[in-house]
């Protein structure tokens, strides 16, 4: 299996396995048979799987509307009636357009290889209204070959079964399953305007503390003030931070733009990397980035803030997503027109501005 | 009932007669056990929501190369598990396929790939038997859209990746019989909402691209089934995600029951 994936799958039975790889070739000598001049997707254990959901991909604010005010039968009736309208670019759509340009490089350089990016379509929408999202897949050109369509039944199980990397959904709940699951995942957000954005490289900007490392210094800083957090830093600056839920997905980022320097194009790579922390370089930059090395992951660029607002910064960097757990700077990257993913991980989640949020949380649908 | 969707399935498969107690009086139960009783739960919600519906599943059993005694036998556990199973046709073995054409069976189960793809040949709808014992409360019908979703001159391209002719035109003739299936499995599931549905149904294309699912979906949406769960491989590793839609039948008209194919290009 590739070092992509981090988990194996539990295979037990040989005739099963045997059966999985007839499918295999069976399907592979197909797409060759049929000459067709779509690339064939990758082996889903050698490939970086990135698993969508519908509203993340496409614009269904309207729709969302007549299922929530008409209920579920009025819902898929109306996407039944509208099924050759193609639906209108999401939050993930710049993203997914990125992960593309990235294979067609990737396939260039090595075009035997399967460690690529893998885009599935994981919605739990009925299999009528899959109709419409087919079409309009189609009317784009997207390359999501694999999909599921749950009619109502929870993803995260499927998420497994494709051996997701990172699951991007509107769906509270659902992604807070799948980092239980140990699976990379965020709720997207759409900017209030839009940015362009680079059309032949992906970047991917990330938060550090509960994002790609764990919160234990956040919790210091919640619980305890910056001036412990400060010196909580320097003490342990050359013990690495426990791994927050966006670290593998950085791993699986970094393994590519490794096969991609290997090829003497480091200088043009299809992927860039940054951090964007709260952090201050000089009191607590220093044990982010020894934990980084000790991990062997690279980061292209890591940008201390030392607080100040990551909105204006975000607008200069313009990824295709920016991963944060605290909601305060989702806020503040959409207003600014980032493309910005919240991760419901850790003691962020309990507070809202520095503030601790005395009510429970209210629940989303 | 006067539109039934005939189901035969056979007695090996009903009971477990490979079990160690398969001497005592009681025979353990088989793999269609799960399957006879979300049937049996379709059967009534029907009716609870229209006390003259005509539209039914009807199931009736085959029983090949048996003594007398385990006629009876079969008989009786049969009564004692109240399972309504409406006709016995007791036979020889080489008679199991002229007993289904004769009896307007509209799908064959069992759990035999060979038996399977033999009364596919004849002409007779068959499909896989799962067992799903304790973890559905609705019966599972999925379909695989490979064959579905295949215009008649790619089923012939077949050809190239090793296919016979012979198979080839099984293939085919599979696709035409699985109409009136689906069409009834389609009216049958229009009885019952979206939601809290004693029956579901399902698509999945193993090969395909996303464009073969997509016409398998219209396809089966042209025959009256509108299916509720579908899922494109596309090549990736099916076994997963069977374990998770957990079917009680899988039809793939022969297809993926035909694992030993030869030539296939690694």
């Amino acid at each position: 299996m590739s070092e992509i994936k981090q988990e194996e799958l539990n295979s037990t039975n040989q005739n099963v396995e045997k059966a999985d790889e007839t499918d295999w070739a069976a399907a592979k000598a197909h797409y060759e048979n049929l000459k067709s001049k779509k690339p064939r997707p990758p082996k889903p254990k050698n490939a970086v799987t990135i698993a969508v959901s519908s509203r993340t991909l496409f614009d269904m604010v309207k729709d969302r509307k007549v299922f929530e005010e008409e209920g579920l039968e009025k819902y898929v009736e109306y996407q039944q009636e509208h099924e050759n309208e193609p639906l209108k670019p999401g939050s993930a759509f710049p993203f997914v357009k990125a992960l593309m340009t990235v294979n067609e490089r990737l396939r260039t350089l090595y075009p035997d290889s399967e460690e690529l990016f893998d885009i599935v379509l994981m919605t739990n929408n009925h299999a009528q209204v899959g109709v419409r999202l087919m079409n309009s897949i189609n009317h784009y050109d997207l390359t999501i070959e694999r999909f599921c369509m749950t009619g109502g039944q929870s993803p995260i199980g499927y998420l497994k079964a494709y051996m997701t990397n990172l699951y991007l959904s509107k769906d509270t709940k659902k992604v807070q399953e799948a980092i239980e699951e140990g699976i990379a995942a965020a709720i997207m957000y759409k900017p209030d305007m839009m940015m362009e954005l680079s059309e032949t490289q992906l970047r991917v900007a990330f938060d550090g503390d509960a994002v790609l490392f764990s919160d234990e210094s956040e919790i210091i800083v919640k619980q305890h003030g910056l001036d412990t957090f400060f010196e909580h830093e320097k003490q342990h600056e050359n013990k690495p931070l426990a791994q927050g839920p966006l670290k593998c997905f950085l791993e699986a980022l970094g393994k590519l733009q490794k096969k991609i320097y290997a090829k003497n194009e480091r200088l043009d790579c299809p992927i860039r990397t940054f951090l964007v922390t709260a952090r201050s370089a000089a009191s607590s930059g220093a044990r982010v980035l020894k934990t980084l090395r000790s991990w062997g992951l690279e980061i292209d660029e890591a940008l201390f803030l030392a607080g100040a607002p990551k909105g204006p910064l975000l607008q200069k960097i313009r990824p295709h997503i920016f991963f944060d757990d605290q909601m305060f700077h989702i806020e503040g990257a959409k207003e600014m027109g980032t493309i910005a993913a919240h991760v419901p991980y850790g003691i962020g989640q309990k507070y809202n501005k520095g503030k601790l949020i005395e009510q429970p949380e209210k629940l989303q649908k | 009932a006067q539109n039934s969707l005939i189901i035969a399935l056979q007695h090996h498969d009903i009971f477990d007669l490979e079990s160690p107690n398969a001497d005592t009086e009681v025979l353990p139960k088989g793999i269609a056990f799960s399957f006879i009783k979300a049937v049996h739960a379709v059967n009534q919600r029907l009716v609870s929501h229209n006390s003259s519906e005509s539209l039914g599943f009807e199931v009736i059993l085959i029983a090949n190369e048996c003594s007398e005694e385990s006629k009876v036998k079969i008989v009786e556990n049969v009564k004692h598990y109240g399972m309504e199973i409406c006709k016995f046709y007791f036979c020889k073995k080489d008679e199991v396929i002229k007993t289904l054409q004769s009896n307007n069976v509209k799908l064959f189960l069992s759990t035999d790939s060979d038996e399977i793809y033999k009364a596919l040949h004849a002409d007779v709808p068959a499909a896989v038997l799962y067992d799903q014992t304790g973890v559905l409360d609705q019966l599972k019908v999925t379909f695989s859209g490979d064959i579905i979703g295949l215009p008649e001159d790619s089923l012939d391209s077949l050809a190239d990746l090793g296919f016979s002719e012979a198979q080839i035109k099984t293939f085919k003739s599979a696709k035409i019989c699985m109409k009136e299936f689906a069409g009834l499995i389609g009216e049958m599931r229009r009885r019952f909402g979206h939601e809290n549905s004693p029956l579901c149904t399902c698509l999945i294309t193993v090969w395909g691209s996303r464009n073969i699912c997509l016409s398998a979906l219209k396809t089966l949406g042209g025959w009256g089934l509108d299916v509720d769960e579908a899922f494109c491989m596309a090549g990736a590793p099916c076994s997963p995600i069977l374990a998770l839609v957990k079917p009680h039948i899988l039809w793939d008209g022969g297809l993926h029951n035909l694992r030993d194919v030869p030539n296939f290009e690694l």
